[in-house]
């Protein structure tokens, strides 16, 4: 259990159902060991695009990678993948022992062979005692475990994980990703993570393609994503934030200046890639990342609601013309509903951002 | 139920004994008639001796419509299970629109009445040489049979996630290993389901048997039939026992089959 797994590559992969677009043309490379997480919403295709790398899907067009190999026309059972299902799909007639042996004896493995090698995974996913028990009889938490370790002991090229930790609960799954994050650092495989949950693809992953749309709207690193969203739907969908419409007027290099109705004043700040005259965009303010300021040059506005959070507080502030933003700084007693503030922020902080045809937002 | 007040529980239990005894009890009068000494058939017996079930026993042409239904129907069965499973499977990979027409075709013997079945049967048998054959019987009942095949078997691959199959054939089984490993083991409650019932449906027929069992081969049910009308002997009634001894068994298996299906479903 050494090897890294491959690098894969997809090149303009696709998929239509009749007149739906559940992927359009998709580029993606992705590294040899590398975490890389789709993170979307539902009907973003996100699934599609793993079914597509597993095989499950026959893409309308393009090409899959997976190291040396063109395996776009491959079944499955050719490409060498490991696959873990959200429900797990575990075999209900087969024992722990069975379920995680099945890859290694449908390739023909001699006995002696399947049987060290299934004994040195239930030690690495500690599920030793484990190995006559019943699928029935395991928890949530160890039924994903055995999922994990059936499809990592036939030694994937890729590892692909949908979802893998929605059926557990919150306090579990808290757990389960620091112990995915840390057997990542072991196995070091290849992965490719599925999931809707921005906090589990920010913990675990190397890289993040958020995907809407039936598109990856951004790919790159966790700080990326998040300081440098390339439209409003990756900065509404990935942390808190608010976005103010703006009208942009100038670009330069990649500062663009832009008036913003909401505060009646014009602005000159950092601009994402697709932001020019005329292009509807929007300005991204971090709740964190706005203060409260005494000086006559912030942004007037009105205190509605506080929710004390301990240590910080999330604040409710009206603007002028009606808009309210979202405030998140340290608590501070004196500021309560109907105080008058003033708003101000640092402008490394503040990002004109392109507007997707969709703004996202927690789910 | 419990909510019930005690006069309407009773009642309720008291209408549902007397339906259940009225279909019931007139079958089980036979295993008493059987028992009768007179060579006639009378209830309740005045002697009873178990002289017919030895001249039931010692009577070739008895002996061998017993044999012959067991022939058949184990062909039927065997039949019904291979087809009737293949169905479901196939039925299951189609999509919501086609399944619900050809579902509807194939469990049509289930509705259309046995007797035009029987007719249709009977006409297509002479032309293909089958009338009054072993084979030609059994596939007559074959036909009759594949619908409780198909729904056992459909509803017992409802219980088969697809997730399963695809995990299996991404751990790289063949379709043919997946099926064997995965999807076979799955529905073995559902299989054995439709074989008893296909096996009952064919040892108890006796339209389509009457119309295509030639001289040689009666079946039991049809050697009943023809008895019935030269003689009215216990010897009857011994042979309608062994049938329902029969039923009683599989149904009795077929139960057990599928409380254990129910332990693995999830």
């Amino acid at each position: 259990m050494t090897s890294t797994g491959l690098p894969l590559r997809l090149d303009a992969v696709s998929k239509r159902y009749g007149d739906v677009v559940a992927l359009a043309p998709t580029g993606l490379d992705v590294a040899a060991g590398e975490f890389l997480t789709l993170l979307g919403p539902s009907g973003s295709g996100k699934t599609t695009l793993l079914n597509l790398i597993a095989g499950y899907v026959e893409p309308t067009s393009g090409t899959v990678e997976i190291g040396p190999r063109n395996v776009t026309k491959l079944p499955a059972r050719q490409r060498n993948i490991g696959m873990v299902f959200q429900n797990y799909a575990l075999f209900p007639h087969m024992s722990v022992g069975e379920n995680i042996a099945y890859g290694l004896v449908v390739r023909g493995i001699a006995k002696s062979e399947v049987r060290r090698r299934v004994a040195e995974v239930l030690s690495l996913m500690q599920l030793d005692q484990f190995a006559d028990r019943a699928i029935q009889k395991m928890s949530g938490g160890q039924q994903q475990r055995v999922a994990l370790a059936r499809a990592l002991v036939i030694e994937p090229d890729v590892l692909l994980m949908d979802e893998p930790l929605s059926a557990l609960d919150k306090q579990l799954r808290r757990n389960v990703q620091l112990e995915l994050r840390r057997l990542h650092r072991k196995h070091g495989r290849t992965t490719i993570y599925v999931t809707h949950d921005q906090e589990e693809a920010l913990v675990l992953s190397d890289r993040i393609a958020v995907m809407d749309e039936g598109r990856i709207q951004q790919l790159g690193s966790v700080d990326d994503i998040y300081d440098r969203p390339a439209n409003s739907f990756v900065a509404g969908f990935i942390g808190e934030s608010n976005l103010l419409p703006v009208t942009v007027t100038s670009t330069v290099g990649d500062m663009a200046t832009a008036d913003v109705e909401a505060f009646g004043r014009t602005v000159t700040l950092p601009a994402s890639p697709g932001v020019a005259p005329g292009a509807p965009a929007r300005l991204l303010l971090r709740p964190e990342h706005l203060l409260f300021n005494q000086t006559e040059d912030g942004v007037p506005a009105e205190i509605t609601e506080t929710v004390y959070l301990g240590e910080l507080s999330q604040y409710e502030a009206v603007l002028a013309n009606g808009q309210t933003l979202s405030v998140r700084q340290i608590t501070d007693r004196s500021i309560q509903a109907g105080t008058k503030v003033k708003l101000s922020w640092k402008p490394d902080h503040a990002r004109v951002v392109a507007e997707s045809p969709k703004t996202g937002g927690p789910i | 139920m419990s909510k019930l007040p005690v006069w309407l529980r009773t009642l309720s239990n008291a209408s549902a004994s007397l339906v259940l005894g009225f279909l019931v009890l007139p079958i089980f009068a036979v295993v008493p008639a059987s028992f009768n000494k007179a060579s006639y058939i009378a209830l309740p017996p005045r002697d009873y001796s178990g002289i017919w079930y030895e001249r039931f026993l010692d009577d070739a042409e008895w002996q061998t419509s017993l044999f012959n239904s067991f022939q058949v129907a184990l062909l039927a069965t065997a039949a019904a299970v291979l087809l009737g499973t293949l169905a479901a499977i196939g039925l299951r990979r189609l999509d919501g629109r086609w399944r619900a027409g050809i579902t509807a075709l194939f469990l049509a013997p289930m509705i259309v009445p046995v007797v035009v079945t029987a007719v249709a049967l009977y006409r297509s048998a002479l032309d293909a040489g089958l009338s009054g054959t072993m084979i030609g019987m059994s596939l007559g009942h074959m036909i009759l049979a594949l619908p409780f095949v198909i729904i056992n078997v459909g509803i017992a691959l409802r219980g088969v996630d697809d997730n399963w199959v695809r995990a299996a054939s991404g751990l790289g089984g063949s379709p043919w290993t997946v099926f064997r490993t995965i999807t076979l083991p799955n529905i073995v409650p559902g299989i054995v389901g439709g074989a008893i019932f296909s096996f009952i449906t064919s040892f108890d027929e006796v339209v389509v048997a009457v119309f295509l069992a030639g001289y040689s081969n009666k079946t039991l049910p049809v050697k009943i039939w023809e008895s019935i009308r030269l003689e009215f002997t216990p010897v009857i009634a011994v042979a309608a026992t062994m049938m329902i001894l029969l039923a009683v068994v599989l149904f009795v298996v077929a139960q057990f089959s599928s409380r254990n299906s129910g332990a693995h479903a999830r």
